[in-house]
């Protein structure tokens, strides 16, 4: 029990938790559930909402006719309801190596979103996954349901270490393997790879998702005036590979440029693709970022 | 020296040099490591120098391009250090040189076509082959205008060399080659050295270049054997520049009217222009009269005389309006001094038509006249006055000194205790026949209606001139004494006969006697009235003695400070900085007035002969002139230096960039 109320209070405070439990996650897209939600869907079914008309064939559910518009029109016409059904939730954590700087690190900061995220969503009743990009094919991630299933999730969260350098395209595809079906993807990476973002991103973009990127980057990466300093060998923790520098200002001003532009590439390119975009700055708190960047962009409400 | 580099550092010099390019490289590896240090990726550091590193060769080399720049500098030093160079057509012959450099007025002169003048030129080419001497050869630098002067014995030091030659300044001295020839033969040909015949020959010949850059306008050498000397002469100039200077200015009176000055001038032309100049003349920086000068079509002198009238004191100059190639002639200078008054002694006793005569206007305006009787020969005064030279002129009326005083002097009727001098027995009523009228004493002198009682004929030392000739013998006789002039007249005016005193002659009452006496006076008073003062050249010694026995002199030349001289004991005064064109100005003692001036002009026609000569010749030979001269040696070990500092301004600022590395 002790355990668990370290996991609790690791990932998400319990301030949060009352915070997030009122909150709810919402889709722009509407998509078929599996199971009997609280989401609406394309389905039509037997909510109250009223959905739409149709005329009716042989063999149609006599109840459903509209028996005033029979009336009037005298025609049989078939009334159609709105089928409320669960939201699939995924979360893709990036693992890699890279992930595992800056305190808090980016990894922890990935999860306790993840968390945060997947909270809300069990509260809703929706379909929650989190897996990360090294998940393994026949490993899949558990899928949790209901707000009992938050101790499982927090668990396995737990269970994810920094270490699993897969490529972004490969991590993506292999996702999107193990999981065919819609919803929304909160995808929670850094977009370090040297390979380039942008096939994986496009990747994602052609699935029936509703995909939010949420790039982590720590102040060592944002701002490195502070730790950068002298003639120094950087060496990637990844590949090891090796930039020499020497930290003057006008390298620090073109590293600068260079930042920018690339967080300007990303954000253009998943506007293009519909996508939502969202610069996470390790250094600001998880509940900030949950309670008011996150529902700005509308993942919340 | 042929070749395309010189060696210019010894083993150690370059043991040194070669061990810099190692140490920069072992600098360069023991520099401070990088810092290694992890970061979450170097995705977008890569990024950021990645357009630096546009490819790997390139890259390499700008990891390390500091050290590339400075291998790069010291290998540019390095071949500064080799003096790299084209090599000139001109060649120095020898081992030993003697740089012979005029330094003459007419080196001074800048030929058309030329930015410097031929002295200039002069040590640019000396210089140059200074440059290119071999280490071990050694040279010497003699200057000659009318003197030599060896700026620097032979040394092997080519850096004192080089800065004795930058240092020789233009002269305005004539040139006079003969000295600097034997200074530079001495070591060449001890032989030539040696006083006499017996000497024993001690220092070893040592053959020499003698390297003669000139105009070549001096006089013919003669009476100089080159021996070991090998002259090569380097002509300097150009052949067709042409020149006009002043040869003769001077002052003079009017011998026909006494007050009236007049001037005259001889301008001679070198070369083909012009016919015909303006002449300026100016009276104490004033205009004073112009002329138009033609020039003789042949021997190219032309001349002028002004007529000035009566002029008081003051400076002239003239000056040649002509633009030509060496200015220094077209100007010339003199003055009119003022009259400087005669010292006269007279030594005289009861002579009152003597007295009278010395009292006239005339003798007072030209002469300072003390009158004292015979004792005055013995007192101390006299034997000081006498001995220090404070009179030009003493008269000794019938009596004679023992010792003959520094002056000119005049006896009446006794011998000058002077060898030579003789009185022959008196003679009674010679009849005179003849006055040496050409004589200044005797001019406008009438002796038709004298008559003398008794006289003695004289006999006088060589040298000298009889003044009035008698029947019996020469009566009046002047003859030279050191410096100075002893007239003597072969009677006195008073005679003593039986207790009794009369007059010897009648010449005393008569018109010519004033007038003798003022002609004694202003001859042997030495009294020069307003006349042409004395034009030196330039260098030469001013000598003159004060008249009032001033302890020194202030001497004022046309610019510059005031120099003050002291006297030598006979009151003889030199004075030999007279490097300045100009007059100069001569102030005795505290006096404020000048009492003299005195000018310096080149007045030389060789110098002023600005063409300069192909062939110098000697009297057995002729040297001929190398008249093309090519250019020496040509240096680019100082563009590698510059380039050198360029390597390094971009080292360093490469460094202080470090963007890029």
């Amino acid at each position: 029990m002790a355990k668990t109320t370290n996991i609790v209070s690791d990932l998400l405070s319990p301030e949060l938790l009352a915070q997030l439990e009122r909150m709810e996650l919402v889709s722009r897209k509407v998509f078929r559930g599996r199971m009997k939600g609280e989401r609406r869907s394309k389905r039509k079914g037997t909510s109250v909402e009223f959905a739409d008309f149709r005329p009716y064939v042989a063999g149609d559910d006599l109840r459903f006719i509209d028996w005033n518009m029979y009336a009037r029109l005298d025609r049989l016409f078939l009334k159609m309801f709105l089928e409320e059904e669960d939201l699939h939730f995924y979360t893709l954590i990036d693992a890699s190596t890279s992930m595992d700087f800056g305190t808090p690190s980016k990894l922890t900061y990935a999860k306790q979103l993840a968390a945060a995220l997947g909270f809300v969503g069990l509260c809703r009743t929706d379909r929650v996954r989190i897996e990360t990009l090294g998940t393994e094919l026949r490993r899949p991630g558990p899928i949790l349901r209901g707000r009992h299933s938050v101790w499982r999730m927090l668990d396995y969260l737990n269970g994810i270490e920094a270490g699993e350098n897969v490529p972004l395209l490969e991590g993506a595809k292999n996702f999107c393997l193990r999981n065919s079906g819609k919803g929304i993807l909160v995808l929670i990476t850094d977009l370090m790879d040297k390979s380039g973002f942008e096939p994986a991103l496009r990747f994602l973009s052609t699935q029936q998702m509703d995909v939010y990127v949420v790039q982590t980057l720590a102040p060592v990466e944002l701002n490195p005036a502070e730790q950068i300093k002298g003639d120094l060998k950087l060496v990637d923790c990844e590949d090891g590979d090796i930039a020499e520098i020497t930290v003057s200002r006008p390298l620090l001003d073109r590293y600068k440029r260079t930042l920018d532009a690339f967080v300007d590439g990303a954000r253009t390119f998943c506007a293009k693709r519909g996508m939502a975009y969202m610069l996470a700055n390790t250094e600001i708190p998880v509940s900030q970022l949950v309670s008011s960047y996150m529902r700005q962009r509308g993942l919340l409400r | 020296m042929t070749s395309f580099f010189i060696n210019t550092l010894g083993p150690l010099g370059w043991t040194l040099l070669a061990l810099v390019p190692p140490a920069i490289i072992a600098l360069y590896f023991l520099k401070l490591r990088r810092q290694p240090l992890e970061v979450p990726s170097t995705f977008l550091w890569s990024k950021t120098i990645e357009d630096l590193h546009v490819n790997s060769l390139w890259q390499k080399m700008r990891q390390s391009l500091l050290l590339f720049l400075q291998l790069l500098f010291v290998l540019l030093l390095i071949l500064a250090v080799l003096r790299p160079g084209m090599e000139g057509q001109q060649k120095l012959i020898g081992d030993r040189f003697v740089f012979l450099i005029d330094n003459s007025a007419s080196m001074g002169a800048k030929d058309a076509e030329s930015s410097r003048s031929r002295l200039d030129e002069a040590k640019k080419r000396v210089l140059e082959m200074i440059d290119q001497m071999d280490s071990g050869d050694v040279g010497m630098v003699v200057t000659f205008s009318d003197r030599a002067n060896v700026l620097q014995q032979f040394t092997d030091n080519q850096r004192v060399l080089a800065a004795k030659v930058r240092a020789i300044k233009p002269t305005e001295h004539t040139t006079d080659i003969m000295e600097a020839l034997r200074v530079a033969s001495g070591l060449a040909n001890p032989s030539q050295a040696a006083f006499d015949e017996g000497d024993v020959q001690v220092a070893e010949e040592k053959p020499a270049t003698a390297y003669i850059l000139s105009d070549g306008r001096f006089p013919t050498i003669t009476d100089f054997n080159f021996g070991n000397l090998e002259p090569i002469y380097l002509p300097l100039g150009d052949e067709a520049s042409s020149n006009v200077g002043i040869l003769a200015f001077s002052t003079q009176r009017n011998p026909e009217k006494d007050d009236e000055l007049q001037v005259f001038c001889r301008i001679g032309r070198f070369g083909t222009e012009p016919d015909e100049v303006t002449a300026n003349l100016y009276f104490n920086n004033s205009l004073l009269d112009v002329a138009r000068i033609k020039l003789d079509g042949e021997d190219g002198t032309g001349g002028a005389q002004f007529d000035l009238g009566s002029l008081d004191v003051g400076k002239l100059r003239l000056e040649i309006d002509h633009e030509d190639v060496f200015p220094d002639d077209n100007v010339a200078y003199a003055a009119i001094n003022p009259p400087s008054r005669a010292q006269v002694l007279i030594v005289s006793e009861g002579n009152n038509y003597l007295r009278f005569s010395l009292g006239t206007d005339q003798i007072r305006r030209i002469a300072d006249v003390k009158i004292v009787p015979l004792d005055y020969l013995k007192t101390e005064d006299y034997t000081k006055e006498a001995a220090s030279g404070r009179y030009d002129l003493i008269v000794y009326d019938d009596c004679a000194p023992e010792n003959m005083p520094e002056a000119n002097t005049v006896f009446f009727g006794q011998k000058p205790p002077v060898e030579g001098w003789v009185f022959k027995e008196a003679k009674v009523l010679p009849q005179i026949i003849d006055i040496a009228q050409s004589h200044p004493i005797m001019s406008f002198v009438n002796l038709g209606n004298v008559s003398i009682y008794k006289a003695s004929p004289l006999e006088f030392p060589p040298g000298g001139t009889v003044l009035i000739e008698s029947d019996e013998g020469a009566l009046m006789a002047i003859a030279p004494r050191k410096s100075y002039e002893d007239a003597v007249l072969g009677f006195s005016f008073l005679v003593s006969e039986d207790d009794k005193t009369f007059f010897n002659t009648e010449w005393t009452k008569r018109l010519s006697f004033p007038v003798f006496v003022k002609n004694l006076v202003q001859y042997l008073g030495d009294v020069r009235e307003g006349q042409g003062e004395s034009s030196i050249r330039p260098g030469e010694s001013f000598n003159f003695r004060s008249a009032g026995f001033a302890k020194e002199a202030h001497i004022k030349p046309p610019s510059g400070r005031v120099r003050t001289i002291v006297p030598t004991a006979d009151n003889l005064f030199a004075f030999s900085e007279t490097d300045q064109l100009g007059t100069y100005e001569v102030r005795e003692g505290d006096a404020k007035d000048v009492s003299q001036y005195f000018s310096v002009n080149i007045f030389d026609a060789e110098e002023s002969q600005i063409q300069p000569k192909p062939e110098i010749d000697t009297q057995w030979e002729k040297i001929e002139g190398n008249e093309a001269w090519l250019p020496m040696r040509k240096e680019y070990w100082k563009w590698l230096v510059v380039l050198a500092l360029i390597v390094l301004l971009i080292e360093w600022y490469i460094y202080n960039r470090r963007v890029y590395v």
